[in-house]
C-alpha cells in the first residue's frame, strides 16, 4: 500500500478576484522505502504540493481532492490535533533555503534539541533529561555526517556554511524518526562535491532506515542518481510519472523530453559550445494560464486537440497526460487505459 | 587571438572580525595572474568561500585591489562614439601598440574605461532591478552615467540592445514584476551589453534559473559571443555547463589559483585533489544517470 497517496489534488487560489487552479488534478504516490522525485521548474507548483501535504496553506486557499491519505488515514478530514501529531512524528519536511528556515537568534544545538520529541526522552530529573537531549542531538549530527559536533552545536546559523546547515536541517527532520522525509530543493545552488554528499546521505537513510523520501527538485542530475521513481509537474499539472528508468529511456511527454534534453551533461555526443535544445518561451504565470494542456503554447507538437486537458493514461505503471505522446503510435496511445479524472471534473 | 586583458599579481585582503573581542581573520585573495583573449570564455570554479566572487568583483572594479595590475588592452577598432567619454589619454600619440590603460591613464580614468569595457551580471538579476522604475529608465541610467549620448540616441541604443537579447522594443515600458525570470536575466544581460563591453563577468548567471530557461540563456550567450566577439568570465557550480561553454577553466582554492588550463584538458586530466573531487563528483552523478538507461 502506498504510504502517501494523493489523488486529483486541486488547489484554488484567489488572485485579484479571480480564482485560479494553482494545482490542477495532481496525482502523487509515495510507496514505502521509495525515493520519489517531484520534478518541476519554479512556478510549477511543486512547493505548493508539498505545502498541501503538510497542511501549511492559508485558510483562504481551498483544496479539493479525491484523497490525500497517509497510511490509509485521510489527512483532509481529520482533526487539527490528529494531523499535527502525524506531521510531528511521521512526516518531516526539510524546507528550501536552510539559512532562512533556521532561527538566527538561537544556537544550532538548542534548535536541534528542541526538535527532539519528548517521547524519546526517558524519565528522570531535568538535568538527566537535558543530558539525554544533548546525547541524542550529538548522535543525530553524527548521523548526517558531521564529525565536529562541538563546533557546530554552539554556532549560530549565520556562522556555518550552507551545506552544513542543510545537513543540520536534515538532522532536525530526522529527530522525530519519521517515516517520510520531504526534501524541498535540498541541493539548490550547491557545488557538486557537497551535492553528492547530501545525496549520498539521503540514499543511505533510505537504505538503512527504510525512509521514504519525496525529493523535490529541478536538478535532473541529482534526481536521476538517487530517485527510484519520479513525477513531473508542469504549471500545476502532473505531466508524467513512473519509474526513473523508464522515464529516462523513453519519455512520453514532450515536456519531460525537453527537460532531459536541457541538461548538457546528459548529451555526451553534443559538441561543446553548440546550442542546447530548449523549449521556447517560459512557464506561464497564474494570471495567464492557457486552456487545456498547459504546455500547449510551448509544445513543439501541439495540435488542435490540446485545448482539452488530456486525461492521464497509463502504460505499464508509466502514467502520462498527453494527447500525442512521443514514442507511442497513435493507435496504441488512444487505447491506453484512461485513469479517472475524479468526480470533481468541472471543466 | 588577441589578448584583451591581463591580470598581474592582484591581491586583496578581506578582514573578518567576529564579535567585539573576536580575533581578526584575514582572507587573502591572490596573488592571481592570468590573461584573457578575445572571444574566450573562462569559467571560475572552486568550493564555497574560495574567493571566486571576490575575483569577479575585483575584475569589474567593485573591489579596490591592493596590489597588482589589471590591464585592459585598447582595441584598435574601438567604437568611435565612446571615444569622447574614454578620457583623453596623455600617451595617445605614442605609437606603442600595446599601450596600456594602467600606465597611460590616471587612476580615475582607468577605472572609467574599465567600467565600460568590463561589465558584470549579478547572480540574482531580479534583485538587481529597481521595481519602481521601468526597464527603459533602468537602462537609461546606465547610459546617462557612462556616455554622452543624447536622448534619442540613448533610446535607439536601448531598443537595439533589447532586440539583441531577444526581447521586444516594447519591453522599454515594462516593469520588473511584469517579466519572467528568463526575461529578467535577459534584461541583466542587456544592461551589461549596453556599453558595448569587451568582457562580461557573470557571478553564477545560471544558478537561479530553471532548466529550460537556463538552456535558453546559455544559447543566447553563445550566440552573442559569436556575433559580437565578447569575452566572458563566469562563475558556476554547474560542472555540466562549465564543460559545455567554457574554453578555459580556472580553479580557485583559498584565494589562490590552484589549476588553470583548457577545459577539455583539465576535465580529462585534473592535477589537483580539489579539482579531481569537483569533477569526479559531477561525473559520478552522470555515470549513475547512464547506468540507469
Amino acid at each position: 500500500m502506498a504510504l502517501l497517496d494523493i489523488k486529483n489534488l486541486t488547489l484554488y487560489i484567489d488572485i485579484g478576484g479571480d480564482t485560479v487552479k494553482a494545482l490542477d488534478k495532481v496525482n502523487l504516490q509515495l510507496d514505502e522505502g521509495e525515493i520519489r522525485a517531484l520534478v518541476g521548474e519554479s512556478g510549477s507548483g511543486k512547493s505548493l504540493a508539498v505545502r498541501c501535504i503538510i497542511g501549511a496553506i492559508p485558510e483562504y486557499w481551498s483544496i479539493k481532492a479525491d484523497r490525500i491519505t497517509y497510511q490509509g488515514q485521510d489527512l483532509l478530514n481529520m482533526s487539527y490535533e490528529q494531523r499535527r501529531q502525524i506531521m510531528r512524528r511521521e512526516i518531516a519536511v526539510v524546507f528550501q533555503e536552510p539559512t532562512s528556515s533556521l532561527d538566527p537568534s538561537v544556537t544550532i544545538g538548542e534548535q536541534l534539541e528542541e526538535s527532539i520529541p519528548p517521547e524519546l526522552i526517558k524519565r528522570g530529573w531535568f538535568w538527566q533529561q537535558n543530558k539525554q537531549r544533548k546525547r541524542i542531538a550529538i548522535s543525530l549530527i553524527h548521523r548526517v555526517g558531521i564529525k565536529d559536533h562541538d563546533q557546530y552545536l554552539k554556532a549560530y546559523p549565520h556562522e556555518i556554511p550552507i551545506d552544513v546547515s542543510q545537513k543540520i536541517m536534515i538532522a532536525m527532520a530526522l529527530a522525530s524518526e519519521p517515516k517520510i522525509l520531504i526534501a524541498d530543493d535540498s541541493t539548490r545552488g550547491m557545488e557538486s562535491t557537497t551535492k553528492t554528499q547530501i545525496l549520498r546521505l539521503l540514499e543511505k537513510l533510505n537504505k538503512t532506515k527504510k525512509l521514504a523520501i519525496l525529493f523535490v527538485s529541478h536538478d535532473l542530475l541529482a534526481i536521476t542518481s538517487v530517485a527510484h521513481s519520479m513525477t513531473v509537474l508542469y504549471c500545476g499539472q502532473t505531466v508524467e510519472s513512473g519509474k526513473v528508468k523508464s522515464l529516462l529511456k523513453r519519455p512520453l511527454h514532450p515536456y519531460t523530453k525537453a527537460l532531459l534534453d536541457s541538461a548538457p551533461s546528459f548529451q555526451l555526443s553534443l559538441p561543446t559550445k553548440s546550442p542546447l535544445i530548449a523549449l521556447g518561451g517560459t512557464i506561464p504565470t497564474l494570471q495567464h494560464l492557457p486552456a487545456g494542456c498547459r504546455l500547449g503554447p510551448r509544445c513543439p507538437n501541439a495540435r488542435k486537440e490540446c485545448v482539452i486537458v488530456p486525461p492521464p493514461r497509463s502504460i505499464q505503471d508509466h502514467t502520462y497526460s498527453c494527447h500525442f505522446p512521443l514514442h507511442v503510435p497513435e493507435k496504441i496511445a488512444k487505447r491506453a487505459p484512461k485513469l479517472s479524472r475524479g468526480l470533481g471534473a468541472d471543466d | 587571438m588577441t589578448k584583451i586583458l591581463s591580470v598581474r599579481d592582484i591581491e586583496y585582503r578581506h578582514f573578518i572580525k567576529r564579535g567585539l573581542f573576536g580575533k581578526q581573520q584575514i582572507f587573502t585573495l591572490g596573488p592571481i595572474s592570468f590573461d584573457m583573449y578575445k572571444g574566450e570564455t573562462i569559467a571560475l570554479i572552486g568550493n564555497n568561500g574560495s574567493g571566486k566572487s571576490m575575483l569577479a568583483k575585483a575584475l569589474v572594479g567593485a573591489l579596490q585591489i591592493e596590489k597588482g595590475e589589471i590591464e585592459l588592452m585598447p582595441d584598435a577598432d574601438a567604437p568611435a562614439e565612446y571615444a569622447e567619454t574614454q578620457v583623453e589619454s596623455p600617451a595617445k600619440g605614442a605609437n606603442d601598440d600595446s599601450q596600456r590603460f594602467s600606465v597611460a591613464l590616471p587612476q580615475e580614468a582607468r577605472i572609467n574605461a574599465r567600467k565600460q569595457d568590463i561589465r558584470m551580471i549579478l547572480q540574482h538579476s531580479a534583485d538587481a532591478l529597481n521595481p519602481a522604475l521601468s526597464i527603459g529608465t533602468v537602462l537609461n541610467q546606465t547610459l546617462k552615467l557612462n556616455t554622452k549620448l543624447g536622448e534619442t540616441a540613448r533610446r535607439e541604443k536601448i531598443e537595439e540592445t533589447l532586440v539583441k537579447v531577444g526581447l521586444l522594443r516594447e519591453h522599454y515600458y515594462f516593469y520588473r514584476h511584469m517579466l519572467s525570470d528568463g526575461q529578467q536575466q535577459r534584461i541583466a544581460l542587456a544592461r551589461a551589453l549596453l556599453l558595448d563591453p569587451k568582457i562580461i563577468v557573470a557571478d553564477e548567471p545560471f544558478a537561479a534559473l530553471d532548466p529550460s530557461v537556463r538552456s535558453q540563456t546559455v544559447n543566447l550567450i553563445l550566440q552573442l559571443q559569436k556575433e559580437l566577439g565578447l569575452s566572458f568570465v563566469f562563475i558556476s557550480h554547474n560542472i555540466g555547463i562549465v564543460r559545455h561553454i567554457s574554453d578555459r577553466v580556472i580553479v580557485l582554492d583559498k584565494g589562490q589559483i590552484i589549476e588553470q588550463g583548457v577545459t577539455s584538458e583539465v576535465f580529462t586530466n585534473p592535477q589537483q585533489a580539489i579539482t579531481q573531487k569537483l569533477i569526479q563528483s559531477h561525473f559520478d552523478l552522470v555515470e549513475k544517470h547512464f547506468a540507469k538507461l
